[in-house]
């Protein structure tokens, strides 16, 4: 019972950045219409600004000190005769770390938000008014160009970047068990979750959100009604790019930086379309699942299992259900 | 309010619509546009409402003004945010969402404005939509979604409607109701109203001046009683018999009416 409450916790964080990574696919598709296909590279463009505004830049020579490791008096004092691996000096190497963490976080968001917005201005707007399969083709075509941009801009090779948060482990006994895990990727989970409930209640309770969904639903009449469709698109992509550029950052920690990361983004679109593409709960829960499956066969089958089995249960959902779990269908008169 | 001068109309840069179209909608009056199938009246008012670059429809020759400004420079959004309102055809709610936030996203129309959008208004004109105000748009009847689509063009506080077929499907009762309520948004606030619409009949109720148009251009214009009495129009568009008996006409006895408007065109 222990382990499977552990393999559990496991599953449900790294469904936690499935779920931010979905955001990003979904809230394109809700305003657009158009299933962004690159969004995995996006993701990549938001890890590798946050690997060169929080290591390349601090290691330039004339980058500030303080921005590379923040050493003040205090911290140098209670760092003195701690013991190796100890909490506390987990906790005081992040704080250490923590000004290139923060200038990686906001650079990454603003690098991300531009790209976000060159591809709407460019790609997007161009196209508006024209079949949404000419758009979705678009993304696909993005898929190279970013790929192939990011090895040119930062070479292939893998690198690693500073934690976001401290990561000491936390040990506590549940069900006659100790449960193990890191403090970052429990920070992760939460960044996540606060993402993803403020961004639903966004569109669920607010004047914009209305707005985002009438776009959604009929771009044209709504733009008949006074409301900006092109700002509603760029919002979008802009709203999908910074949540990228967290994600990436959240997966680059994990699993270090290389352009295969964008890859992520396929499989996060299985679950989106298992989700229902325009529906956040659904894609929630949906992204919680898988989450919990990949953890629950890794544990049980291995590895190897871990990769196919979450995506086969997609399938199989997706043919009892081929809207997703909670995607709208259309609201048929009766 | 609205003018529009001899414009030329092509979607995809090939299929013509309109072909030199000019009509005028002075303040406070209703206009009506009236013509068959495939006439361009629909093309016409996205024309006016500059919804047409998204359909890649083009106005090629010919301006329109909208209080003097043409309106080809202006984004749809803020169109609609200077005083042009433009009903769709078949409605167009946005029907998965509630009564209450399709309205609310009409009330996107008085951004830039002094003007608190009035929803109580709305729901004192129609109190059925009060009751629904929490369901789902698309679950009300035909007649209902009516009404919203006219309580959202309340909540923007036009000065001119531009209405696409207000009677599209819905019952003889329902439609006299309808233009019941076209009449009052005129006389309650002065509001101009360009009223395109199939059922000459009802329309000439409501109208003050009208315009009759056949493949992409104006064949006819004038008052409403002046066409009233015309014997092409009570032929062709109101359902009377040539000589005003009820009884059958031959074919060949209307045959004339295709050799006329190939005459016309």
């Amino acid at each position: 019972m222990g382990q499977f409450a552990q393999f559990a916790i496991n599953g449900l964080m790294s469904g936690a950045i499935y779920a931010l990574i979905a955001i990003g696919i979904v809230s394109v598709f809700k305003a657009t219409k158009v299933v962004n296909f690159a969004h995995g590279y996006l993701i990549m463009f938001g890890a590798y600004f946050y690997f060169t505004f929080s290591v390349v830049v601090p290691g330039q020579e004339w980058a500030p000190a303080w921005l590379a490791s923040w050493q003040p008096d205090w911290l140098l004092a209670a760092k003195e005769g701690l013991p190796m691996f100890s909490p506390m000096g987990a906790v005081l190497d992040w704080v250490a770390n923590l000004p290139r963490i923060l200038f990686g976080l906001v650079g990454a968001l603003f690098a991300n938000a531009v790209v976000g917005l060159i591809i709407e201005r460019t790609l997007m707007r161009p196209l508006m008014g024209q079949s949404i399969f000419a758009m979705i083709m678009v993304t696909v075509g993005l898929i190279s160009i970013m790929s192939g941009s990011a090895q040119l801009i930062w070479t292939a090779d893998a690198a690693n970047v500073p934690y976001i948060a401290p990561n000491m482990p936390i040990r506590f006994e549940l069900f006659g068990t100790m449960i193990f895990i890191f403090g970052t990727d429990l920070v992760n989970m939460v960044i996540a979750l606060l993402l993803f409930g403020g961004i639903v209640a966004f569109v669920r309770f607010t004047k914009g959100g209305i707005a985002i969904r009438a776009t959604a639903e009929d771009s044209s009449t709504a733009y008949s009604m006074g409301i900006s469709v092109p700002k509603v698109f760029s919002r979008a992509w802009v709203l999908a790019s910074t949540t990228g550029a967290i994600a990436g950052a959240i997966l680059a920690t994990r699993n270090g930086i290389s352009p295969s990361l964008g890859l992520f983004g396929f499989s996060v679109l299985a679950i989106v379309l298992m989700g229902g593409l325009d529906s956040y709960i659904g894609v929630f829960i949906a992204a919680m699942s898988v989450g919990v499956m990949e953890a629950m066969t890794q544990w049980q089958l291995g590895g190897d299992w871990a990769e196919i089995v979450p995506y086969v249960a997609v399938l199989v959902v997706l043919i009892w259900r081929p809207h997703g779990l909670m995607g709208q269908k259309e609201v048929e008169r009766i | 309010m609205l003018t529009i001068e001899n414009i030329e109309v092509t979607y995809y840069h090939t299929v013509q619509a309109l072909r030199g179209l000019s009509l005028e909608v002075p303040d406070g009056k209703i206009v009506t546009l009236l013509g068959t199938n495939g006439a361009g009246k629909t093309t016409t008012l996205k024309a006016a409402s500059n919804l047409l670059a998204l359909e890649n429809g083009e106005v090629g020759e010919g301006r329109i003004f909208f209080k003097g400004q043409s309106v080809l420079s202006i984004q749809p959004d803020r169109l609609v945010q200077q005083g042009l309102f433009h009903v769709r055809e078949g409605r167009r709610i946005f029907t998965e969402m509630t009564v209450e936030d399709n309205l609310i996203a009409a009330s996107y129309a008085l951004d830039r404005r002094k003007e608190k959008p009035d929803y109580d208004k709305v729901y004192a004109f129609f109190p059925r939509l009060k009751e629904r105000r929490r369901q789902i748009a698309g679950y009300l009847s035909g007649g209902e979604q009516q009404m919203l689509a006219f309580g959202r063009a309340m909540i923007a506080r036009p000065e001119l409607i531009l209405m696409d077929e207000p009677s599209l499907g819905l019952a003889p009762k329902i439609v006299e109701e309808i233009f019941g309520t076209i009449k009052r948004l005129n006389e309650e606030d002065g509001t101009a109203i360009l009223l395109v619409e199939q059922n000459a009949g009802v329309a000439f109720g409501v109208a003050d001046y009208g315009y009759i148009m056949e493949s992409g251009q104006i064949v006819m214009e004038g008052d409403v009683a002046k066409l009233k009495n015309d014997k092409d129009i009570q032929s062709f568009y109101l359902g009377m018999s040539e000589d005003g008996s009820e009884g059958r006409q031959s074919f060949r006895d209307v045959k004339h009416y295709k050799r006329r408007k190939r005459w016309l065109s």
